[in-house]
């Protein structure tokens, strides 16, 4: 069936983006999403990673110790995540999770008061700095978050819960949207 | 009642009058007025009937303790009960409906239970549990019903929005009274990040009913001008209407904001409650004290107020209490009344002063009766009079009002909630916080620092050290003189008061009377706790704010013993009530918990699945065809179909790690039963996970990709147990292993493909040969799909018993997949199947699931006896599943067992006794651990945990179901009631 | 309404980030005997005071630490990550 035209189906597809004066919400493109497993606290499990991504600012995430989520807008072909898992070396291992965790950036000057609805990490930029990033729950639902920009955070969640953490995600921006 | 607005003062808006309504009569008050002053200007005294003798009552507070004044607020799904009327904001539009009353609050049936009195008194419960009980149900339980509770919760869905949210800061202070202002402006002049709440809906606390001025301005000009500069520092939040109600571990503390109660149709944008968790680095507690009441004869009738609360009204609302106005009074707090009374013009009538010395600095007109008492308040729904007791002379006075105050109570809920026990204060009269709190420090009236200028300081001082020792640099803020600074010091306490006649309160909530306490101290319950239990005092929605300390004092008494002896009962949160919406916030009807959603949802929806709830998932349970009516028949259909055909089943939510590392394998050998060390690249094993007791924890399979990467199914149910075990024993058993474990049960959409026509479908979509020889059972590979369009991985195992493989591919082209799947299977009658169908075909193939592994049974009870190494060194379990009771020959064991007249049936959960047992629990052999009707047999079949059941093939028993009492006569077989031989696996 | 828990690595988490799995207990080694092994699986200590407890920080860094809790006060002494110990000792 070389001939069937197969789709990618993203898990927000039927949710529309929220765009606020003070808040908004968007699902991010499915692009890839390569989780990075290393002995904690080893050097090369700590540069490894940056050498795999797509360059962007925070690219590379800090998921846990000795862990990362390499993560970008597009695509990787399963050659290409070959060939990444192959350059990581004898002591570092990549697991694809590219479709297994969906990314929504919520960002707006009033991020922090509607996240902080649901996590109780201390988002001031004082605490949590551009570039950090952390897994937390949000509601009862546990998200790898990252701020990217001073009123930008990501939050990336496994894709079955994506529906439910964007309809919580709504109601708790409802106020400021 | 004859109370009234005065012509000028009070911090209320005359502009805008508002409208509301008490029991359906319509009154006007003022913006900014709260329900109970709104109430009281238009001469309202009398608000509500106790509790239990249904005594007229009236507003006797300004705040959040008050007993009396609970009123019904809202209507429809907004109707709340037991709010306060003195917390209660008044809105256009307001209703508020009087409790415990009926007919009508001024003629009240129930107003007889003060006859029943000598009934009522404490113990009342327990003693009428002794009664005779056929008088129980019929007559005492629907009294105690009717008479019981406070308010009526609505039936309706509340259509409001709640919400809940976290803050954090290095300092919070509790409390925005002269104490908390003052800790506010030091610390949030310094730059730290400062969180200021307060529960009233202005700050400002006792400044808003001060005379006093502060530095050349009225005491509230200060305070709207101390927050004009904290509302302009972004470091500092200011949450009013926000009750602080509980301080927990971590120093969080617990406030509830009342967003939008004061308006009649919120705004459908914001919650009307937020219920907030403040992680603070350190807290300030500047909650004040509470006036305390005093315990006289018909001290609650209607026109009986604290001192405070009167001067509150007088000079925040501009609301006069009466025109002939008494204070009796234990300290100078009563003369600070005395004196704004005087200054509107109204002379009090009289002062009368426990202390024979009184306060020597009064110098206004009213008369002074030093060295005297109130005995008893005389009056029905208003109070008329009042007696006199001094040196044995009574005196009858008449008044309208009047004023009591007995000391001050420094308002320490918070201080104890951690635990701390609370230590009496012969010096202050009053119990203090304990010593020694972490995290939090108290200043201001909490502190037992008493008179404005003091707390002002205070406050200053407290904050900026606590600041100081968090790293900023400040110093305390200072203030203007302080003038008409009225300084009450804590005075003796009295509560035995002389001369009583009538029914003198302590609880007046609960109508907890002097003589109660007597009663409960004679019969044995002096205890603090017990007493507290056996007279209900300090109980239901204010839990004692006024009544707890003059019980503690009465009990003291009663006992011969100091207050310090008798000790309190334990502070818990909720300072005041929380509700139920604030607590729940925003978790409920569809977000009461999260859903997790297949990849494959919306390819089964569009092909009639029916779904069932299975923990968050939501999963296919059968599909219905037209003219099919009963589940039974689709279920039916699409096993047929699978044992005939081929079906399409998702099986995406089974948990699904990837284990690395170059001890993966190693790894694995540890936490299964059987050996995995060997497991050849490209091959899939099943395997058994027992718990360390040797019980069974799971199974599933287990494919091995390359060397060093493994790929591990688990069952649905417990894929989040399997993941934190093989963390714990990765992290936490064998951290030298180099093993590294992720999920990644939703990066795969897995589709089961089974029945002896899967291959023929599945190979039109993969592009690697998987005939028998090239890809034989048990075969596990990365595979290329679709002309190298897609890369999936490829199982070739069977829950079925049929010719089956597992197909998973990434998840977002799931659907996808699926839709081709059906396409290229339509020639070969493929049909999609659901959790039902697979149950019974898993039944019929004698494959177990965890109604057999239920944390009872070892392998060798399911027949997986050979899956336990003898030969590994160690394993998950190994040391305890060759104990002597797990190894026992009468062990119950896996077993078939189908009716002997397949037109009968029988039901998961039946017991199995011998054939002509009797039906005993004592003559029990097992029970039917799952059972189906197998289209294949065309008969009800069953798997059963039956002891010794593997040597008892053929016998014939009886099936029992003792719940619904139904016999079924069977016979226990073979478990594999499908191709014994696995014959069809290996086609 | 709120306990928490400091992580090692993530910093103070609500109790509701976490998994407890219970005493932190040594694991017998296999031939260790029926009288070690009924030990591990079945007797616990309950102390009033101190107790170290295996957590585990499951919506959060997934690792599993040792937390040493006072049972009486709730308070908490120290946590450690389990494999990673002399890293990551932390008192709050």
């Amino acid at each position: 069936m070389s001939d069937f035209r197969l789709v990618s189906k993203p898990a927000l597809s039927d949710r529309t983006p929220i765009v606020g004066k003070h808040i908004s919400l968007e699902a991010l493109p499915e692009g890839h999403v390569i989780l990075v497993m290393g002995k904690p606290g080893a050097p090369a499990a700590e540069t490894q990673p940056v050498s795999l991504s797509d360059g962007q600012p925070n690219a590379v995430r800090t998921a846990g110790p000795g862990q990362w989520l390499v993560v970008g807008d597009q695509p990787r072909t399963q050659k290409e995540i070959e060939a990444l898992f192959t350059e990581l070396g004898a002591d570092i291992y990549g697991v694809d999770q590219s479709a297994g965790r969906v990314r929504i950036l919520v960002h707006g000057t009033m991020v922090e008061r509607v996240l902080g609805k649901g996590t109780s990490v201390d988002l001031a930029a004082t605490s949590f700095p551009v570039g950090s990033a952390t897994v937390t729950l949000i509601g009862h639902i546990a998200t790898h978050m990252t701020r990217t920009d001073v009123f930008a955070f990501e939050l990336m969640v496994l894709r079955g819960f994506a529906e439910s953490l964007w309809d919580d995600l709504l109601e708790m921006c409802k106020e400021f949207a | 009642m004859t109370s009234y607005r005065l012509q000028t003062g009070g911090l209320i808006d005359r502009q805008t009058p508002v409208s509301f309504t008490f029991d359906g009569k319509r009154m006007l008050g003022f913006e900014g007025d709260s329900l109970a002053s709104a109430l009281l200007a238009n001469g309202r005294q009398l608000i509500g009937r106790s509790f239990k003798y249904h005594r007229p009552r009236g507003i006797l507070t300004a705040g959040s303790a008050e007993p009396n004044a609970l009123m019904t607020i809202g209507r429809g799904g907004r109707t709340e009960a037991n709010t306060r009327a003195t917390m209660q904001e008044l809105y256009q539009g307001l209703e508020a409906k009087s409790q415990s009353r009926w007919p009508s609050l001024e003629f009240d049936i129930g107003a007889l239970n003060t006859l029943l009195s000598p009934f009522l008194g404490a113990g009342f419960y327990y003693k009428t549990f002794m009664w005779p009980a056929p008088l129980w149900e019929k007559l005492y339980e629907p009294f105690i019903r009717k008479a019981a509770g406070l308010g009526k919760a609505t039936y309706e869905a509340d259509p409001d929005t709640y919400e809940k949210c976290w803050a954090h800061c290095d300092l919070l202070i509790i409390g925005s009274g002269p104490t908390g202002i003052a800790a506010a402006l030091t610390s949030g002049r310094s730059g730290a990040r400062v969180i200021l709440v307060d529960e009233h809906s202005a700050s400002g606390g006792s400044l808003l009913s001060e005379t006093a001025s502060i530095g050349d301005v009225s005491a509230s000009v200060f305070v709207q001008q101390a927050m004009d500069e904290l509302h302009s520092l972004s470091n500092v939040q200011i949450l009013t209407r926000t009750t602080a109600f509980g301080w927990y571990d971590g120093n969080v503390f617990g406030a509830v904001e009342r967003v939008q109660k004061q308006v009649a149709l919120p705004n459908v944008a914001l919650p009307v409650e937020r219920l907030w968790r403040i992680v603070a680095k350190k807290a300030l507690l500047a909650s004040g004290a509470e006036e305390r009441p005093l315990v006289f004869g018909g001290n609650d009738i209607p026109g009986v107020m604290m001192a405070t609360a009167m001067r509150t009204y007088l000079n925040r609302y501009g609301v006069a209490p009466g025109k002939d106005v008494a204070i009796f009074t234990t300290n100078n707090s009563g003369y600070a009344l005395a004196n704004d009374l005087e200054a509107r013009g109204i002379v009090p009538v009289a002062i009368i002063d426990s202390r024979p010395d009184g306060n020597s600095a009064y110098a206004g007109k009213a008369r002074v009766i030093n060295g005297a008492f109130v005995s008893d308040a005389h009056g029905g729904k208003a109070l008329s009079s009042v007696s006199i007791f001094k040196s044995g002379i009574a005196e009858t006075i008449k008044v309208d009002a009047l004023a009591m105050s007995g000391g001050f109570s420094p308002v320490i809920h918070l201080a104890c909630h951690r635990g701390g026990k609370p230590i009496w204060s012969d010096e202050q009269s009053a119990f203090l916080a304990p010593n020694g709190l972490k995290g939090m420090e108290l200043a201001g009236a909490v502190a037992t620092t008493v008179g404005i200028a003091a707390c002002l300081e205070d406050g200053a001082n407290r904050a900026a050290a606590l600041i100081e020792g968090l790293g900023f640099k400040t110093s305390p803020a200072s203030f203007g003189t302080v003038e008409r600074d009225i300084v009450s010091p804590a005075a003796k306490p009295v509560w035995n008061i002389p001369g009583i006649k009538g029914k003198a309160f302590v609880d007046y909530q609960n109508d907890v009377h002097r003589e109660d306490l007597g009663i409960a101290v004679q019969e044995g319950y002096g205890h603090v706790e017990l007493a507290k239990r056996y007279t209900t005092n300090g109980m239901a929605t204010d839990q004692g704010k006024l009544s707890n300390v003059n019980a503690i004092g009465l009990l003291a008494q009663a006992r011969g013993v100091s207050p310090a002896e008798v000790g309190t009962t334990t502070f818990r949160p909720f300072y005041t009530p929380v509700s139920f919406g604030a607590l729940t916030g925003a978790y409920h009807g569809e977000h009461f918990q999260p859903v997790r959603k297949s990849p494959l949802h919306g390819w089964a929806k569009k092909n009639g699945a029916i779904f069932v709830e299975t923990g968050l998932w939501y999963r296919s349970s059968w599909f219905t065809r037209d003219g099919e009516t009963t589940w039974r028949e689709s279920v039916d259909r699409e096993v047929r179909n699978v044992r005939v055909n081929a079906g399409l089943c998702d099986v995406s939510m089974l948990g699904k790690i990837e284990i690395c590392g170059k001890d993966a394998a190693e790894f694995l050998n540890r936490v299964y039963s059987n050996a995995f060390l060997k497991l050849p690249v490209g091959k899939a094993r099943y395997g058994l996970m027992l718990r360390e007791d040797g019980m069974i924890y799971d199974d599933g399979t287990t494919s091995r990709l390359s060397e060093q990467r493994f790929f591990m199914t688990t069952t649905t149910a417990y894929a989040a147990g399997v993941m934190n075990h093989l963390e714990f024993c990765a992290q936490a058993l064998w951290p030298d292993l180099d093993v590294h474990i992720a999920s990644s049960t939703d990066q795969w959409a897995q589709m089961a493909v089974a029945g002896p026509k899967a291959r023929l479908i599945l190979q039109t979509v993969v592009d690697e040969d998987i005939s028998n020889e090239a890809f034989p059972f048990l075969g596990a590979k990365e595979v290329s799909l679709f002309g190298g369009q897609l890369h999936g991985r490829l199982l070739r195992i069977s829950f079925s018993g049929e010719l089956a493989f597992e197909l998973a591919v990434p998840a977002s082209y799931g659907e996808s997949v699926a839709d081709a799947l059906m396409e290229a299977g339509r020639n070969h009658g493929i049909q999609p199947y659901g959790v039902e169908a697979l149950s019974v075909l898993r039944i019929e193939k004698g494959h177990v699931t965890h109604n057999e592994i239920n944390g009872t049974v070892v392998p060798a009870d399911l027949g997986f006896g050979k899956m336990v190494s003898s030969t590994k060194g160690d394993f998950i379990g190994k040391a305890m599943v060759a104990r002597e009771g797990l190894t026992s020959s009468e062990r119950p064991q896996l077993v078939g067992v189908i009716p002997l007249d397949p037109n009968t049936s029988f039901r998961s959960g039946s017991h199995i006794l011998e054939k002509n047992a009797a039906a005993r629990l004592e003559n029990d052999q097992g029970y039917v651990t799952s059972s189906a009707f197998s289209p294949h047999l065309r008969s009800t079949i069953g798997l059963a945990l039956v002891k010794r059941g593997s040597e008892r093939h053929d016998e014939e028993v009886m099936i029992w179901n003792g719940i619904r009492n139904e016999f079924t006569p069977g016979r226990l077989c073979n478990p594999v009631f499908v191709d014994p031989e696995n014959e069809k696996l290996h086609v | 309404m709120a306990s928490l828990v400091p992580c090692p690595h993530c910093g103070a988490r609500p109790k509701e980030e976490f998994t407890i799995k219970g005493a932190a207990l040594a694991r017998p080694t296999p031939d260790a005997g029926t009288e070690a092994w009924m030990d591990y699986v079945y007797l616990r200590d309950n102390p009033r005071g101190l107790y170290e407890e295996y957590w585990h920080h499951t919506s959060g860094c997934r690792r599993w630490l040792v937390v040493t809790r006072d049972t009486a006060t709730h308070d908490i002494e120290h946590s450690r990550d389990v494999a990673l110990s002399q890293l990551t000792d932390i008192r709050p």
